[in-house]
């Protein structure tokens, strides 16, 4: 370890394998479920059953192809969240933690800049998101070769980027608040509640025709709307990326002037 | 050597909302000697400290290091600094040597040779996780990561806490070589045994203000001592009792037991004259002397004779709200 951005790293040795091997066991479990499920004659006539808004926000209208199924089983839904509790959890203690935790203070006196610290931690948190990434991105492909799930590279990637991108946002977010305050609480508690809102806002969106306009605005509906599974990029990843960036541009001056330790 | 102040503060203030830690500090220590920074807790040693360590900003004043303004220099001062926290833990799934190697790293590089030979003075096993150390060993690695990459300034927030006398001592011995090495260190305690074998000066703080700094030779002419006088005939009593720097007087038959602050030139000026036939002077003990201003601080007389004047305003009375 010879800087922040490896000991971040060097926190995870043992965290980020376990959340590694555990979402590509999800999603290995989910494929070989598609056998079954895709000799089920019945399923489309049930699924059209269904209320439209329903198909739409769980991507079941797809469900009877293999990228549908696991859409609609996994990436919509418990996927996301698995990263998003992932990404804050380990946002909120990179700076915020260790500022309770008394540590911070040591890392920083020292020739070590605040501007440096805050970026060197949001490229390790960036990194082990894209780690978990790979992993599921890895068990993808493998789960639908072994089980013929048919499902492209391409699409494999972009589901896969879609859950490290909303992981990046919010759980960037959870770091920022938590160099912002020095409180792991609230830099939880406050990305917890975006995210709930914003999920809320992805599901009200399809089902009540007024609020149709605002689904956009929805993180879960930027990452998710495509597919995810879906051999193209979509646009609206690109606003992913921004609300990071800013909230990061944002704190960089207002954190290097805060009172370190003061919150504990 | 460079004579810019290896500490200076101007006005140094510090509110934490409408609690005042720190109050219009101005506080020079000169470089290449050790400084004992001494007041009871809750005084503000530790908010100076981390002022000086650029960890909180000032709310009125500025701190410099070595010239360097800790706000706008931060980094750089940082830099210069070994710092020891009050309430050092590190990183408990962190062995000592992984933990130093980093901390050494993030100053630029470490001799690993120094860190080994400070690990073997203080008898501390740098391949242990610093969470199944004990409080004094933990305290150990807190003082080499400090200590070890020689920085010109070290500020240590109550370095000996959890250490043995033994290697209490084996401390006090390192503060003195750095110092003879030239580098300047800031040492806070609640207690003045601790500082006083290495100390050249100290200050003393009480709620925030600075009382006074004194060098160890002035804070050992304004130690209180007991003296026995024995007359030839009666005790001058009354006399005695009106000469400056005395007090406690009673007396037994012919013989006066009282105190003396400061000089004992008024005291035999004055006594001289009605014979005497036996003196016995007891030197008491510095802490004594220091326990005075914990009690009494600021309106003590002794404490505003030691301070040579003014040091600042009197507390404002609280506002009723």
């Amino acid at each position: 370890m010879r800087n922040v951005f490896q000991k971040a790293l060097w926190d995870q040795r043992r965290n980020l394998p376990f959340w590694a091997s555990g979402v590509a066991l999800v999603v290995l479990l989910e494929a070989a479920l598609w056998p079954s499920m895709s000799d089920m004659a019945s399923l489309d006539d049930y699924l059209q059953d269904l209320p439209p808004a329903l198909r739409e926000v769980f991507s079941l209208d797809q469900m009877a192809t293999g990228s549908g199924f696991l859409n609609a089983e996994l990436f919509t839904l418990v996927l996301p969240m698995i990263f998003l509790v992932f990404a804050i959890n380990r946002g909120a203690r990179m700076v915020a933690g260790e500022e309770e935790a008394g540590t911070l203070d040591l890392l920083l006196v020292t020739p070590l800049s605040t501007t440096r610290l805050l970026v060197q931690e949001a490229a390790a948190l960036t990194l082990s998101i894209i780690a978990l990434g790979a992993a599921v991105f890895g068990a993808t492909m493998v789960g639908g070769r072994l089980f013929g799930l048919g499902i492209s590279v391409a699409a494999a990637v972009v589901g896969a980027t879609a859950l490290v991108l909303l992981g990046v946002e919010f759980g960037i977010l959870a770091l920022v608040i938590g160099a912002l305050t020095g409180r792991r609480g609230l830099a939880i508690g406050a990305p917890t509640a975006l995210v709930m809102a914003a999920y809320l806002l992805f599901v009200a969106g399809a089902l009540v025709d007024g609020l149709a306009a605002w689904r956009g605005f929805s993180p879960f509906d930027q990452a998710l709307h495509s597919g995810p599974l879906s051999p193209q990029v979509p646009a609206s990843f690109a606003w992913l990326v921004l609300p990071p960036l800013l909230a990061l541009l944002v704190a960089l001056p207002l954190w290097s002037r805060r009172d370190i330790g003061t919150a504990r | 050597m460079d004579k810019t102040p290896a500490i200076a503060t101007h006005g140094l203030t510090k509110d934490f909302g409408k609690r005042r830690a720190v109050h219009v500090l101005d506080l020079v220590v000169p470089p290449g000697i050790v400084f004992g920074y001494l007041g009871p807790n809750g005084a503000g040693k530790t908010t100076t400290i981390k002022l000086l360590a650029g960890l909180y900003r000032p709310t009125a004043g500025q701190a410099l290091v070595f010239g360097h303004e800790v706000t706008s220099d931060r980094d750089r001062v940082q830099g210069m600094i070994g710092y020891l926290p009050g309430d050092f833990t590190g990183y408990a799934d962190q062995t000592g040597g992984q933990f130093l190697h980093l901390i050494g790293s993030l100053r630029g590089g470490v001799n690993p040779a120094r860190v080994l030979q400070l690990a073997e003075r203080f008898e501390v096993d740098l391949g242990r996780r610093l969470g199944t150390l004990s409080h004094g060993n933990r305290q150990k690695i807190g003082i080499i990561q400090a200590f070890m990459n020689q920085p010109p300034l070290l500020v240590l927030d109550e370095p000996t806490q959890g250490l043995d006398p033994l290697m209490q001592r084996e401390f006090l011995a390192l503060v003195r070589e750095v110092r003879a090495q030239g580098q300047t260190v800031l040492l806070s305690s609640h207690v003045l045994a601790e500082v006083e074998a290495v100390a050249d000066q100290i200050g003393i703080l009480k709620d925030g203000r600075l009382l006074t700094t004194l060098t160890m030779e002035e804070l050992h002419a304004g130690a209180r001592r007991s003296i026995d006088l024995t007359f030839e005939r009666s005790v001058p009593e009354a006399d005695l009792r009106r000469t400056t720097g005395v007090k406690d007087v009673q007396v037994h038959d012919r013989t006066a037991h009282l105190s003396v602050t400061g000089s004992t030139a008024d005291l035999l000026r004055v006594a001289a004259p009605h014979g005497i036939v036996r003196l016995v002077t007891h030197e008491t003990d510095l802490a004594d002397t220091f326990l005075d201003f914990y009690e009494n601080g600021w309106e003590d007389s002794d404490a505003q004779r030691l301070s040579e004047g003014a040091v600042g305003p009197t507390p404002q009375p609280s506002v009723l709200g």
